[in-house]
């Protein structure tokens, strides 16, 4: 790596929101030709450091140069026209229009009123071409697959004859052959003299593509480093600020006697739940590990009642059961944590106490109505028994942290009772510390008796915390692993096997 | 400011309600000092006569506002309640008492429909409500052959009596019933299992969804309630003012949600003070009867409660957004 | 990924086909129906329903709704006839009066709900009503008949030759009407205004990061909505020989609801300006065409209200069955 001017710098970036001190005199720079990974855990700041950079916060104190002069952008318009462009994590695509109207959207081709609809495909084509992506620009956004959707925002992205991309866990939602296309455009780019900027949580892809790594913390810069120079356990070590031993489990804590508590066969729900069975043991911590996109979540949704399913039988202790709305599996004793807390998991605008009898009113009744005294008492058990930081029952849950947050939910489904809890992403957007008490619940609650799904897409967590591994891909179980023979690569293979 | 907010009574009874509150006695002083004759008890039954019927449906519309949707048919389903339970009495003969009856009863099939159509169908209540405003003009209308229905006076022999829940002996039975109704309605929604669930769908439906419980059969629920309370508005509203017209009604659904959102219930749903809500009903009431007394048209109550409507609910969306 | 979809899978389609068997049924059992000038006065009263319908399509493709056109466009009939009357304003004024008033109150409209962010129902629910209000305060009010000075407007929806009985009526409002409707459809799918109209309804977030000017496009669909509200005005005037105050609660339905039918997508980002003229010709076709089978005028309310729930329903199926396949 020749050591070139780098062509954006951003020097002493300071930023503070009310309570948060978001940025602090955070450095960062990039040069034309490289690719360049910023790191850190969840809350670290990388994406508040790129929306400073393309206009959509406005910074403090600090400068940011940019091809040799100092700028500062008002909105992401600017800082494309500039020449840098950001491939966002969530899709900002127009599901009604076109890939082609999606991709020259804000910039349309006129011919005096009339949009150029025509000029506007041609252009896409050619785009297309260059990325050897095969798109039909004609295609509704819409009908397109994930993928797709993501490869449409990156040729957007180039389409702004841009100088730098920044590119915002571009692979969060790729498969593993959509990240070998997706690499092949990063290198073209690159040789192209393009700078890129890499945001991504996949130790394996920082060593596989960038050329440099800066690590943030806590909204601190870190440091940086020549990826081929260091190893994965200095990135980890610096974004961390200590090394964390997580040692994998190396066998089942189930007695192999143990009773199937729940048994699904054949379970089938549209083209993401085809024909998936397994079993389920008292006392068990079943992973379900795929990439993004597998299947898994949509599985414990059907599984649940929560959408519908087209064919399936499930057993709970060994009886037939119907699950056909949630309310149904959890008169069933099956409790769900959904990945996204905020959207599906609480009701943040009420208390602790409201959250946690929401799903076991009934026993908190005093004729008609609610017993008041008791739905305090439990929470404050649990609240206890979790070791949930809050300074009361009476806290509104939008008040708590992520942590926090998924404790209360957990509290919902012990308040109820539940005897298999399905853990969806249990510890996503939850720091190191409270993660590690997350699973440490988990072990306890196993240890009590309870059953538990868990769906992780962090291959350390599902080789920590599972007794038997269960691994989807495109919709379909690829196989299952007990924790004694199961490895990351074995993992690997199934979840990325080619079913075609 | 803030050293107020901490005192104990104002913290129970809520901030927002107490300055309410305020706002409501100084409307009153105000309209006494311009109006010459305000003060005094004829003004206060004539206002009176407004918040009975007025208060039922803002009580009701909070139930449905509490789940984050909306009803603006409700004006017209009053009216086609009292339209065809007075048609039947005064034409086909019917007991008032069967009136009155089968006026809750079609207040509620009104909620029925309209709580299906927005909970098992998902379709929204904007759309609900634009629909079932027009199907309850259009039956009124058929059903009474377009003529207006006037109910019996007091001095009826046999169906007057019904006046006497409004006012018996110059006492206001009304008033009685009505912060009854409000005592119950407060209950329903802070200390029961279906007022609970109301609230939290309002706020996030799916997450209540997940959590085990029918939010379609509760959120019905909701307009179900909203629908028998704009049933008894109607006995209240024919009490005060005996005559109604097919094809209007409209004018009040504004007035309702009004009191509603001032009283502090949140259009985006979850948060619903039924204490506000009588509040704000007092206050729309003292407005339109100042109105008239000032000597203005009655038009000017709708141009009125309009821009009031605007600014609560951009005070609301305003406050949410500070918080997120 | 495509599939091919069979013609009938259009909403269009099925409704030119309701339309048809709607006529085919009022010529089968009214011998009035099959006259000229049964026609000829229905398509009178359509107009005002066409244009208000295809304004208001505009906001609801955004996800939004206009609830203020109905009692708007009275307001505006009525303020411009007095104005005639009154200060014998001309004609061609009043018109441009009444669209401009349209257009300061999609302006409103526009700015409450694109730039204060507050719900569109509610936002043009309080429009409705204060247009309402405004327009209960001016005495009714007709606009100058065909005979009086200025009677000329009426040649724009209906030119008639010679006088009485023996008279030639043509109805040439329906070929303008067509005209806008096409000119709309146009400006829905070629131009800015309405490639941004629909992604606004489809995914605003996404409008907004793309650096366009979100709030302006806005307030540009409410503010066509309102336009088209007081040209609806104007053809308001023209069938109505005396405008009453306080009314126009409740016309908003036929055009809403005409829009629904011609298979606008109740949760936006979908619509065409065609389908909203099929759509209201069913609306009109059932309203003014009851009479004609026997059923009194006061059913056409319910049966509207009945048609705008369907038409949701079947959009609503739609998309559920979508999501199972999914």
């Amino acid at each position: 790596m020749a050591a070139t001017e780098a062509i954006l710098t951003m020097e002493n970036i300071d930023k503070t929101f009310p309570g948060v001190h978001a940025l602090d005199h955070v450095h960062f720079d990039v040069r034309s030709g490289e690719v360049h990974a910023l790191m850190g855990e969840n809350g670290a700041g990388k994406s508040t450091l790129m929306k400073v950079l393309t206009g959509i916060y406005s910074k403090d104190s600090g400068t940011i140069t940019y091809e040799g002069k100092e700028v500062e952008y008002h909105n992401t318009r600017e800082a494309q026209d500039a020449g840098i462009v950001i491939v966002h994590q969530e899709l900002n695509m127009v599901g009604d229009l076109t890939v082609a109207q999606n991709i020259f959207i804000g910039r349309e081709f006129m011919k005096g009123f009339r949009i150029d609809d025509k000029k506007m495909i041609e252009e896409s084509r050619k785009l297309f071409e260059e990325l050897k992506i095969d798109i039909n620009p004609r295609d509704k956004m819409s009908d397109l697959t994930v993928g797709k959707q993501q490869m449409c925002e990156i040729a957007k992205a180039i389409s702004h004859q841009a100088k730098v991309i920044i590119f915002d866990e571009p692979s969060a939602a790729l498969t593993e052959k959509e990240i070998e296309d997706l690499f092949l455009i990063i290198r073209d780019l690159r040789a192209k003299g393009l700078a890129i900027v890499y945001i991504s949580h996949r130790m394996d892809e920082i060593k596989v593509i960038t050329d440099r790594v800066t690590v943030m913390r806590d909204g601190g810069y870190v440091g940086t480093l020549i990826t081929k120079d260091c190893t994965k356990d200095d990135i980890i070590n610096m974004m961390v600020g200590r090394v964390i031993y997580e040692e994998p489990k190396t066998e089942s804590h189930v007695p192999k006697d143990a009773p199937v508590v729940l048994k699904v066969e054949h379970l089938n729900a549209g083209r993401m739940v085809q024909d998936v069975s397994f079993e389920l043991r008292k006392g068990e911590i079943l992973g379900f590990s795929g990439l993004m996109g597998a299947g898994r979540t949509e599985t414990a949704r059907a599984l649940f009642g929560a959408d519908p399913k087209t064919g399936g039988d499930i057993y709970v202790n060994g009886e037939k059961v119907t699950i056909n709305s949630p309310q149904d599996a959890v008169k069933h004793g099956i409790g769900y944590l959904s990945e996204d807390r905020k959207r599906f998991g609480i009701v943040v605008q009420k208390t602790i106490t409201e959250n946690s009898t929401l799903a076991s009113m009934e026993n908190y009744m005093n004729g008609p109505f609610i017993d008041k005294a008791a739905e305090k008492e439990v929470t404050e058990k649990y609240i206890k028994e979790l070791s949930t930081k809050t300074p009361g029952a009476d806290q509104l849950v939008v008040n708590l942290s992520g942590g926090n947050q998924q404790k209360v939910v957990i509290a919902k489904w012990l308040v109820r009772n539940c005897d298999i809890l399905i853990f969806d992403e249990p510890t996503r957007g939850i720091d190191v510390g409270a993660k590690n008490e997350i699973y440490k619940l988990m072990n306890r609650l196993t240890a009590e008796g309870k059953s538990i799904i868990m769906i992780s897409s962090e291959m350390t967590e599902i080789l920590r915390m599972s007794d038997r591994i269960v691994i989807m891909c495109e919709g379909k179980k690829t196989g299952e692993l007990d924790i004694s023979e199961a490895t990351q690569e074995k993992i690997m293979t199934k979840a990325t096997r080619d079913i075609s | 400011m803030e050293k107020f907010k901490q005192i104990p009574l104002v913290k129970k009874l809520g901030f927002n309600r107490v300055i309410l509150f305020c706002v409501l006695i100084l409307m009153y002083v105000a309209f006494s000092l311009m109006v010459p004759g305000f003060f005094g008890k004829a003004r206060i039954m004539s206002v009176m006569n407004y918040v009975y019927f007025l208060g039922f449906l803002s009580l009701g519309v909070t139930f449905v506002i509490a789940t984050g949707g909306i009803d603006f048919s409700i004006g017209p389903v009053m009216f086609c309640c009292g339209l065809i339970s007075g048609y039947t009495m005064v034409f086909k003969g019917a007991p008032v008492i069967v009136s009155i009856i089968m006026s809750i009863i079609i207040g509620f099939l009104f909620g029925m429909f309209n709580g299906y159509l927005v909970s098992y169908w998902t379709i929204p209540p904007f759309i609900v409500s634009m629909a079932s405003m027009n199907i309850a003009k259009g039956i009124a209308a058929v059903y009474t052959k377009t003529q207006s229905v006037s109910w019996p006076l007091s001095t009826d022999p046999v169906n007057g009596w019904f006046r006497s829940l409004l006012t018996s002996n110059g006492f206001p039975v009304g008033l009685v019933i009505f912060l009854i109704a409000a005592f119950v309605c407060m209950t329903v929604l802070n200390n029961t299992k279906p007022g609970r669930y109301i609230l939290c769908l309002g706020s996030n439906r799916e997450a209540v969804r997940l959590s085990g419980v029918d939010i379609r059969k509760w959120e019905m629920l909701a307009y179900v309630i909203c629908g028998t309370l704009v049933g008894i508005a109607a006995i209240f509203f024919v009490g005060a003012y005996t005559t109604v017209q097919p094809g209007y009604g409209d004018q009040y659904n504004n007035e309702a949600i009004a009191g509603c959102v001032m009283g502090g219930t949140s259009m985006a749903g979850g948060l619903a003070s039924i204490g506000g809500t009588v509040i704000g009903v007092l206050i729309i009431s003292l407005l339109q009867e100042g109105i008239l007394a000032l000597g203005f048209a009655k038009d000017i109550q709708l141009i009125v409660t309009g821009l009031i409507v605007i600014v609560v609910v951009y005070a609301d969306v305003m406050a949410r957004r500070r918080k997120n | 990924m495509t599939k091919k979809k069979s013609i009938l899978a259009d909403q269009r389609v099925i409704v030119c086909l309701v339309i048809a068997a709607l006529v085919i049924i009022y010529f089968i059992f009214s011998p009035e129906f099959r006259q000229y000038s049964s026609i000829l006065s229905m398509l009178d009263f359509s107009y005002y329903d066409i244009l208000m319908a295809i304004g208001v399509t505009f906001p609801l493709i955004t996800a939004g709704v206009d609830l203020s056109i109905g009692t708007g466009m009275v307001c505006y009939a009525l303020i411009a006839g007095r104005l005639i009357r009154d200060f014998n304003l001309p004609v061609v004024l009043a018109m441009l009066l009444c669209v401009l008033m349209g257009c300061v109150v999609g302006f409103a409209n526009g700015f409450l709900i694109g730039v204060m962010n507050l719900p569109p129902f509610l936002a043009t629910l309080c429009t409705c009503m204060i247009t309402r209000g405004i327009g209960s305060m001016i005495m009714a009010t007709p606009w100058p008949t065909n005979k009086q000075p200025g009677g000329w407007f009426h040649s724009i929806f209906k030119l008639t030759f010679g006088t009485g009985r023996s008279a030639t009526k043509i109805p040439i409002g329906f070929v303008l009407v067509v005209l806008l409707v096409i000119l709309m459809e146009f400006v829905l799918n070629h131009t800015k205004f309405g490639r941004y109209t629909i992604a606004i309804g489809s995914n605003k977030e996404a409008v907004i990061l793309s650096g366009i000017n979100v709030k302006f496009y806005h307030v540009m669909a409410y503010v066509i909505c309102g336009c088209f509200a007081g040209l609806a005005a104007v053809a308001y005037a023209a069938v109505v020989p005396t405008i009453q105050p306080g009314t126009g609660a409740g016309l908003e339905l036929d055009a809403i609801g005409g829009v629904f039918v011609g298979g606008v997508s109740a949760r936006g980002g979908y619509g065409s300006v065609l389908g909203t003229l099929a759509g209201v010709m069913v609306i009109v076709l059932l309203k003014t065409g009851l009479p004609y089978v026997g059923l009194q005028a006061n059913w056409q309310q319910i049966i509207t209200g009945m048609v705008l729930i369907g038409a949701v329903m079947i959009d609503v199926a739609k998309r559920r069955r979508m999501a199972k396949e999914q």
